[in-house]
């Protein structure tokens, strides 16, 4: 790579030292000259539509956006004096008296608008344009987020997001000159929108209060409250997650920008569907009398586990447990491994090939974000792993990348595909076209998920994996496997055996004793009992000890229940599927009697 | 100090909830030191029903009805600098969201309407004031000369903006000294 060139500027008298192609805002902002910004923002092109970052070049009598204008070694500007905040104060002025911005009642009133603090920057009293004040609707459709066009300013910070970062393009503008507004998809709404993906990228771009979190709202200043950096653990990509709190909740949850993994970005579920969806906790313990659970304090659950546990042998004893695990709580479950039976991790199907399988870079050098071609095989990462597909969309829409998908579901991936096949009818023709799409392709990724460890995937992955290999001036390929259990990778390492079938599994040895660490599965763990016979089985065990967060099916069948901490709850660390080991914050206490896994477990055994 | 004529302070209410009037009260025990300097005459706090004329007029409240539009042209006629004190008198604010509508609708809903009206009638008799087609803040009607947002201001930000004003300021706002809310 050629060293871009230095150019020297001088803003507000200022020396300033950048790269050639940068523009005017970047090396002010780089030699900490601040120029005011609305529609600008960092890892979004340069739209230069909101006019508040306006400078001016010596020698010339107009004034330029300093976000879309780049630098000319040796030029003077000027970016801060009366003219130039004279002119802001304008076109701010212009903003507020075209919509109804009116601050009181507005979710992001006090600190968390940046129209408003411009207009405060801007020491703007009073508006001297006359008040538009059009009526205009607002979408509440959303599951998650709402749309008000009374308070957008038409930055487009939410249509650049919703197209170069999650990659699906929902959001754009339609209609002209006063009627112009943000729409979704062909004028749609939220609720009804085909490609909207409720990522919530549009919502944290909005400079404004015109696109809110419905969760978040009137429910604490953002700037009150706590931040705590953490990572999702809904998936295994590991997304850094930015938790706000107040006063032991949590408020909203954004991306963390400062994440390698996932640079701000989140899925649906790991921004809103951890917080914004209500579930019942379990908050102390609780032993099963014949009517009902009945709340029991940690001492007398554990005696009461251990008064059980004496008269059995350890045969007879079992621990199943979550892949949501953290690695902490993995070693746990390793530590006192002998003292049962037998210990199990449970995965989803087809998954426990996957779950011993090596990590393939997401970022950097020879990562899934170089690869010149995508090949998706088995998984449905725009469902299960939502920032890995924006990942792939953009590498398809902005570099061009090919994109190959072998399915056993269709997905809203197919769309971008090159090739689209089901994986169970694939003719010896369709390999030549195969081989021909990757003809040029120099550095490929294979990302691949259960249903390529099923025989027809093992084969079809061979098979790719030939071709892929077949013209040596390729970079070998990336693989990156999707299981969907968290940290099943290095739950698995640590020992912990992966079963897909509970059932058979349960019933080769009576057990009479078995403890289940649902840890905070979002369905407390029900989906055990999906498998057939599995809820019979657990009927016929005399203490079934289940350990969760929340409230479901599982906890019915349980003589004791143990309250587990949640992911906003724990500390410690998981590893994602690039194998990289991730930090967990606890942003709140833990609820009620809570504890976390790792410390449950060995108290067990104490 | 006593020699010195006071400044006669002429205050009204527009449309509005009255709470910039309440901040006002908040100044509490500044009042006092207030009274030093001004002559409050015409006030809904001092229950002066005619506007005298007076050196500062301060209006709260956005421009609703005719009955508004009558009380800020007599203040503005009556005063010599005019102070528009919150955001209802410098955006409309709150007044001004049923500007979306058409006036018919808005009163059918507030008269007939209303979930707990039984049997509705449009207000018109002559002594009730007539609702303007648009509601605007004051500086649309008349000249003002300063400006206090804020939804109500702070009585700290009324302090501040006053005791500027009356050692012959304009009150420099940033960040720190104002908000809209």
């Amino acid at each position: 790579m050629i060293a871009p060139k230095h150019i020297t500027v001088t803003i507000d008298g200022q020396k300033c030292v950048g790269d050639e192609g940068q523009t005017v805002l970047q090396i002010a902002t780089a030699n900490r000259i601040y120029i005011p910004t609305l529609c600008y923002l960092k890892h979004l092109s340069s739209w230069g539509g909101c006019r508040m970052c306006i400078v001016e070049i010596a020698g010339s009598p107009k004034v330029v956006p300093s976000c879309a204008t780049p630098a000319v070694n040796g030029t003077t500007y000027s970016a801060n004096n009366d003219r130039l905040r004279q002119l802001r104060r304008l076109t701010l002025e212009l903003l507020f008296s075209e919509r109804n911005h009116v601050c009181p009642f507005c979710p992001t009133n006090h600190g968390d608008c940046e129209l408003q603090q411009q207009g405060y920057r801007h020491g703007m009293d009073s508006v001297r344009y006359p008040y538009l004040y059009p009526a205009l609707p607002m979408d509440m459709s959303g599951k998650y987020f709402a749309l008000d066009h009374n308070r957008c300013i038409l930055c487009t910070r939410c249509v650049r997001v919703c197209d170069e970062i999650e990659g699906v393009h929902t959001l754009d503008v339609a209609f002209r000159g006063e009627k112009n507004r943000v729409i979704i998809d062909l004028n749609a709404t939220f609720g009804a929108s085909d490609t909207c993906t409720s990522c919530g990228a549009c919502v944290a771009a909005c400079p404004t209060g015109a696109l809110f979190d419905k969760a978040a709202a009137f429910r604490g200043k953002l700037n009150t409250c706590q931040a705590v950096r953490t990572t999702c653990t809904e998936c295994p990509v590991g997304c850094g997650l930015l938790v706000f709190t107040k006063e032991n909740r949590i408020v909203e949850v954004f991306g963390d920008d400062k994440s390698d993994v996932s640079r701000g970005h989140l899925c649906a579920r790991g921004r809103y569907e951890t917080w914004a969806v209500p579930r019942e906790r379990i908050a102390q313990p609780m032993i099963r009398t014949i009517h009902a659970l009945k709340p029991v304090s940690w001492q007398q659950a554990l005696r009461e586990i251990t008064r059980v546990r004496g008269k059995l042998d350890a045969t007879q004893t079992a621990l199943l447990v979550s892949p949501r695990i953290t690695n902490e709580a993995a070693k746990a479950v390793a530590r006192i491994a002998a003292r049962f039976g037998k210990v199990g991790m449970f995965v989803a199907r087809d998954e426990t090939a996957l779950s011993g399988a090596d990590g393939g870079a997401l970022e950097g050098n020879n990562s899934l974000a170089s690869a010149d071609a995508i090949i998706v095989l088995g998984a449905q990462p725009s469902r299960t792993h939502g920032v890995l597909a924006a990942k792939i969309r953009n590498a398809v829409r902005r570099r061009r990348a090919k994109l190959l998908i072998f399915h056993a579901h269709k997905s809203d991936l197919d769309q971008h595909a090159d090739i689209c096949a089901n994986i169970v009818s694939l003719e010896h023709v369709f390999w030549d076209r195969v081989t021909e799409a990757l003809k040029d392709v120099k550095r490929p990724a294979l990302v691949y998920g259960a249903a390529a460890m099923t025989p027809i995937g093992v084969t079809v992955m061979s098979r790719l994996i030939q071709i892929l290999e077949s013209n040596p001036s390729r970079h070998a390929p990336v693989l990156v496997p999707l299981p969907t259990g968290t940290n099943s990778l290095a739950v698995a390492a640590a020992g912990v055996e992966p079963i897909e079938d509970v059932a058979p599994w349960l019933d080769t040895q009576p057990l009479q004793y078995l403890h289940i660490v649902a840890s905070d599965e979002p369905d407390g763990g029900a989906r055990l009992l999906e498998e057939k016979s599995v809820r019979a089985l657990l009927e016929q065990i005399d203490c079934v000890v289940v350990q969760t967060s929340y409230q479901s099916e599982l906890t019915e069948a349980a003589r004791i229940v143990l309250p587990a901490a949640t992911w906003s709850e724990k500390s410690g660390t998981v590893t994602n599927i690039e194998g990289r080991e991730l930090a967990l914050h606890a942003v709140l206490p833990p609820r009620g009697e809570a504890r976390e896994d790792a410390k449950i477990l060995e108290a067990l055994t104490s | 100090m006593s020699d010195k004529p006071k400044i006669r302070v002429a205050t009204a209410w527009l449309g509005g909830c009255s709470g910039c009037h309440m901040s006002f009260l908040d100044l509490d025990e500044r009042l006092i030191e207030l009274s030093k300097l001004v002559e409050f005459t015409a006030s809904p706090i001092t229950d002066v029903k005619e506007i005298p004329e007076v050196d500062v007029g301060i209006i709260e409240g956005a421009v609703c009805t005719d009955e508004n539009e009558h009380v800020l042209r007599t203040m503005r006629a009556q005063c010599k600098v005019l102070i528009s004190l919150g955001d209802c008198a410098m955006t409309g604010n709150i007044p001004a969201l049923r500007n979306q509508f058409k006036l018919e609708d808005v009163v059918a809903r507030g008269f007939i309407e209303t979930e707990s009206t039984q049997i509705g009638e449009m207000p018109n008799d002559p002594v009730v004031p007539r609702l303007l087609v648009r509601v605007r803040p004051i500086h649309e009607v008349v000249k003002v000369d300063a400006y206090i947002p804020g939804c109500p201001p702070d009585a700290d930000t009324i302090w501040y903006a006053l005791t500027e004003l009356l050692a012959g300021r304009v009150p420099n706002w940033d960040e720190r000294t104002f908000s809209y809310d």
